[in-house]
C-alpha cells in the first residue's frame, strides 16, 4: 500500500483503518473475543495513552492481548457533542467520587481525568512536547528529586515514532534536544497571535505547536476544521487519542478492547507469587480473566487505586507495596492561567487552544532561587471554562455577567510548571467504597517552597507579557493540570514501585505502563511521554519473550 | 468584588433585538446562536436544543429549598427579571442525577448536601436580620448576605459543618455550567456555540475575512472597559 511520506508510521495502520466520513472504527465486527478462561498473553488495564500504544505493539507482535476499559467504546459520530457541558454528560470525564485533602488539595474531573476508550486524550487539549534531557537526571543537576533510571537517550526514537503516529504538528523545536515533527505549523488564530506578539516584546521566544492534530493528508484523518472543541472530544477525528491513533491497528492485529469492564482486583498466586489474572465487575456481574501478565494502565489514581486493593497473604499492603511506596509521589503541575483584555475581538473560542508555547524557562536558572522550571502556553476556555475565570476572581451578579458579554474580547496565556515529587502527596484508599465496594481513591496534595517559587515566577512572566501587549485588564485562575507518578520507576525495590523495564519489583508478570510510573514530570504535557514510554516497554516485553 | 454590585439595575442599553437572551440583554443585539442550528450535527443540536425547549422538572430539591435556592441563583446570576435561564432547575437535575464532577473536598458533604446546607444557611442568615426567609428578603439584605458569603465570612449554625469558602466555590461552579452552557446565554456573550461540521475560517489568518458571514456587529456605544471601571465592578 502507499500511504504517502516516509514520515508515514511503518507498522501502524490504525489511520488507513478509519473511515473518511464515519468516525467511529471500523474493524470492530472483526475483533478477536477471547473467553474468561482463556489465558491470554496479556490483560492490559486501561485503554489511554499508555495502554493503547502498549496493546497495539504487542499485539502486533502476535500477542493475544485483552484490554479491560471501564468506560465506554466511543463512537465519535453517535456518542460526543459539540457542546462543554454535554461531553461530561456523554461521560468523557471520570467522575467517580474521589476525596480531595490537603493545603493544596487538587480538582479531579474533566481537568485531569478521563474513561473509556482513548483514555483522557480523547479529550486532552492536544500539546504533545517531549520531555528534555536534564529531565531524567535532576538529582544529579539540581539537586532535587530522583533522577530516572533511563535517560532521555532511551526514549528518543520511541518519542520519534510516536510523533509519526500521532501525527505531531509544529515549527522545528528548538528546546530541549532540537527536532522538527512530521506536520507543519498550524495556522495561529487572532487570539494566540496576540499573545505571541506580546511574549515577543518582552523577549520571549514562542513556537507555533506541538500538537497532535493533523495538519495535512494522514491516512483517513481528515484535517483540523478549527472548531475549538478539543477538551470536549474531537468528533472530527484530526485529534489524537488511542481511541484512532493506534486501537484500530490492535484490533486488527487480534487484540480485544472490552468497553464497560471496571477492574477491581488483580489476583496473585500465592504459590508461584505471580499474578494471574484481573477480576473485573461488567453490567454488575463480576468475572475474573485468565491472563500469563498483566500491565496496570490506570493513570496516576486509579493503578495506585487498584495495586492497594488488591491485598493477598504475600502482599498484605496491597500488590507491589511492600515498600510502602505505592500511591507516593503522585505530581500535578502548576498551571495559572491569566487572561488578558483588549480591545479588538480576538473570539478566542475559534481555533484549537493550544496553539503556541514557550520552553525557554523549562530549565533551571539558579538566579531565580529555585529548581527546575515551566513551559508557556496559549489556552482558549469556552465559555464555562471562562466563568470558571470570572467566578475564582470573586465576581458574581452584575460583574460576572459584564465579564462574561466582554468574553470575545480576552485572551489566555498558562504556565505549566514542574512541581516536584514529595512522599506525602499521595493516593490512600478511603472509607467510603464505590458501586462495586471498592473504597473510593483519597488524594493528599500540599505544595513545597520550590513548587510556590516558580508558580510564582512563571506569574510574573504572564503579567509581564500582557504589559508588553498593553493588556486593558487581567484576571488570573491558580489552577493546576495533568497527574503523573504514584508507581515511580527507580533502582531498587527500596526506591520505587517498578524497575526500569516497568516490572512491578518482585512480581514477575505484573508491569505498570502509564503515568503513574514517571519519577519527575518536567515541564511538559505528559500524554507523548507516556506514550513513549510505553513504546520502550512494549519493546523490552516482546524482546524477552522472543 | 464590591457589595453595590447585584444592586446595580441590568444594563438596559444592551437590548437585545433578536431571538432570546437572559433579560433580553446582549452585547451582540442582532446575533441568536440558534439561527445557527442547521449547521450543528445531529447528536449536538438535540442536546442543546433539549436545553432550551424542556425545562427540567425539580424532584431533587424541596419546596422551601427551591424558593430560597432560585433567589440565591438569581442574585449570584443577577437575573432580576424574565426572560430567566432556570438555573436552579438545571442544578437540580444533575444532583438528581447522582453524577458529579469528579470530587469531594475532604471537608465538605457531598455535593448536593452542600446545597442543601447553603438553603438553611441562606434562611438562617435572613431571619437573624428578622425577616422570614431568604427569598422573601429584600433584594439589599439578600445581596448583602452572599456578599458575605461570597468571601467566607459567614459562622455559626449550619455554617460551622462546612468550609464555607469551599461551599462557595462548590456552588458557584453549579451555577456557571447552569447558565453559560445555555444558548441564551451564549448569544447575550456573543459566542459561537456548537461549530461542527462547519468550523470557522475567520480567525486571524490575515489572507481570510476577520469575521465569519453570520457574526453581528457588537454593541459599541460604550467602553466596557471603563464601564466596568465606573460601575465598581471591577
Amino acid at each position: 500500500m502507499l500511504k504517502g511520506s516516509l514520515l508515514m508510521p511503518a507498522d501502524n495502520d490504525s489511520a488507513f483503518l478509519l473511515d473518511k466520513h464515519k468516525r467511529g472504527l471500523q474493524n470492530l465486527d472483526r475483533m478477536a473475543r477471547y473467553r474468561d478462561e482463556d489465558t491470554v498473553d496479556l490483560v492490559v488495564v486501561g485503554a489511554g495513552a499508555g495502554g493503547g500504544v502498549l496493546a497495539q505493539r504487542l499485539a502486533r507482535k502476535g500477542w493475544r492481548v485483552v484490554v479491560l476499559e471501564r468506560g465506554t467504546f466511543w463512537d465519535p459520530d453517535r456518542d460526543w457533542v459539540s457542546d462543554e457541558k454535554g461531553a461530561g454528560q456523554a461521560g468523557l470525564y471520570w467522575t467517580d467520587n474521589r476525596i480531595i485533602s490537603g493545603n493544596d488539595p487538587i480538582e479531579m474531573g474533566k481537568n485531569n481525568s478521563g474513561q473509556g476508550v482513548g483514555g483522557s486524550m480523547t479529550h486532552f487539549a492536544g500539546y504533545t512536547p517531549r520531555l528534555h534531557p536534564s529531565d531524567f537526571e535532576v538529582r544529579t543537576r539540581d539537586g532535587v528529586a530522583v533522577d530516572w533510571p533511563i535517560s532521555y537517550w532511551d526514549l528518543q526514537a520511541c518519542f520519534e515514532r510516536v510523533e509519526r503516529e500521532l501525527p505531531v504538528a509544529g515549527q522545528d523545536w528548538p528546546w530541549g534536544d532540537p527536532h522538527s515533527y512530521p506536520h507543519g505549523p498550524h495556522p495561529v488564530a487572532g487570539a494566540a497571535s496576540v499573545a505571541w506578539e506580546g511574549a515577543r516584546r518582552y523577549g520571549i521566544e514562542m513556537r507555533v505547536g506541538p500538537v497532535s492534530i493533523t495538519n495535512g493528508s494522514f491516512g483517513n484523518r481528515p484535517h483540523c476544521i478549527y472548531r475549538g472543541f478539543c477538551l470536549e472530544g474531537c468528533k472530527v477525528n484530526a485529534k489524537a487519542s488511542p481511541l484512532i491513533t493506534h486501537l484500530p491497528d490492535a484490533i486488527e492485529r487480534g487484540c480485544e478492547v472490552r468497553a464497560d469492564c471496571m477492574a477491581t482486583r488483580i489476583e496473585v498466586d500465592d504459590a508461584t507469587g505471580r499474578v494471574s489474572g484481573v477480576v473485573y465487575v461488567t453490567d454488575g456481574e463480576e468475572r475474573f480473566q485468565r491472563a500469563d501478565a498483566v500491565a496496570v494502565c490506570g493513570y496516576a489514581i486509579e493503578t495506585p487505586r487498584l495495586l492497594l486493593h488488591s491485598t493477598s497473604r504475600r502482599h498484605p499492603n496491597g500488590l507491589g507495596n511492600n515498600a510502602d511506596l505505592v500511591g507516593r509521589y503522585v505530581m500535578v503541575q502548576g498551571a495559572t492561567q491569566t487572561a488578558a483584555r483588549f480591545p479588538e475581538l480576538l473570539r478566542m473560542y475559534k481555533a484549537p487552544p493550544p496553539e503556541v508555547s514557550s520552553e525557554q524557562f523549562y530549565e533551571t536558572d539558579e538566579r531565580r532561587g529555585f529548581a527546575r522550571g515551566l513551559s508557556i502556553q496559549t489556552i482558549a476556555p469556552l465559555p464555562i471554562g471562562w466563568a470558571e475565570h470570572v467566578i475564582s476572581e470573586g465576581h458574581w451578579g452584575q460583574g460576572l455577567r459584564e465579564y462574561m458579554r466582554d468574553y470575545n474580547h480576552w485572551t489566555v496565556l498558562g504556565i505549566l510548571a514542574e512541581l516536584l515529587p514529595q512522599s506525602e502527596n499521595r493516593v490512600t484508599l478511603a472509607d467510603e467504597v464505590d458501586a462495586n465496594g471498592v473504597p473510593v481513591a483519597h488524594f493528599n496534595y500540599n505544595l513545597c517552597e520550590n513548587d510556590k517559587a516558580v508558580i510564582a515566577f512563571g506569574k510574573r512572566i504572564l503579567a509581564e507579557i500582557w504589559d508588553g501587549a498593553e493588556a486593558q485588564d487581567t484576571l488570573t485562575i491558580d489552577r493546576y493540570a495533568h497527574l503523573v507518578g504514584g508507581c515511580r520507576m527507580g533502582f531498587t525495590p527500596d526506591d520505587s514501585v517498578v524497575d526500569a523495564s516497568h516490572r512491578v519489583w518482585g512480581v514477575d508478570n505484573l508491569f505498570v505502563v502509564d503515568g503513574s510510573v514517571l519519577p519527575t514530570q518536567g515541564a511538559a504535557n505528559p500524554a507523548l511521554v507516556i506514550m513513549a514510554l510505553a513504546d520502550r516497554a512494549a519493546g523490552l516485553l516482546a524482546e524477552k519473550r522472543a | 468584588m464590591g457589595l453595590e454590585d447585584a444592586a446595580h439595575p441590568n444594563p438596559h442599553h444592551l437590548r437585545q433585538r433578536k431571538g432570546t437572551t437572559p433579560q433580553m440583554v446582549g452585547r451582540y443585539p442582532d446575533y441568536d446562536v440558534l439561527e445557527q442550528q442547521r449547521h450543528w450535527d445531529d447528536a449536538t443540536r438535540r442536546v442543546v436544543l433539549d436545553r432550551v425547549q424542556n425545562t427540567p422538572p425539580f424532584r431533587f430539591f424541596a419546596r422551601d429549598e427551591i424558593d430560597t435556592l432560585k433567589a440565591f441563583c438569581d442574585v449570584v446570576t443577577a437575573q432580576d427579571e424574565e426572560p430567566r435561564i432556570p438555573v436552579l432547575a438545571f442544578i437540580d437535575e444533575k444532583l438528581q442525577g447522582g453524577v458529579g464532577d469528579g470530587w469531594q473536598y475532604f471537608d465538605l458533604p457531598a455535593d448536593g448536601e452542600v446545597w442543601r446546607r447553603l438553603a438553611r444557611g441562606l434562611d438562617d442568615e435572613a431571619r437573624k436580620l428578622t425577616f422570614e426567609s431568604f427569598a422573601r428578603a429584600p433584594e439589599e439584605a439578600q445581596v448583602g448576605i452572599v456578599h458575605r458569603f461570597s468571601k467566607a465570612e459567614l459562622s455559626g449554625g449550619v455554617w460551622e459543618t462546612v468550609n464555607v469558602g469551599r461551599a462557595w466555590k462548590v456552588v458557584m461552579r453549579y451555577v456557571g455550567q447552569a447558565f453559560y452552557s445555555h444558548p441564551w446565554a451564549w448569544s447575550e456573550i456573543g459566542f459561537g456555540g456548537p461549530a461542527y461540521p462547519r468550523g470557522y475560517g475567520a480567525f486571524g489568518s490575515p489572507h481570510l475575512n476577520e469575521a465569519e458571514s453570520w457574526e453581528t456587529a457588537e454593541n459599541v456605544h460604550y467602553d466596557p472597559v471603563r464601564d466596568v471601571r465606573e460601575r465598581g465592578l471591577d
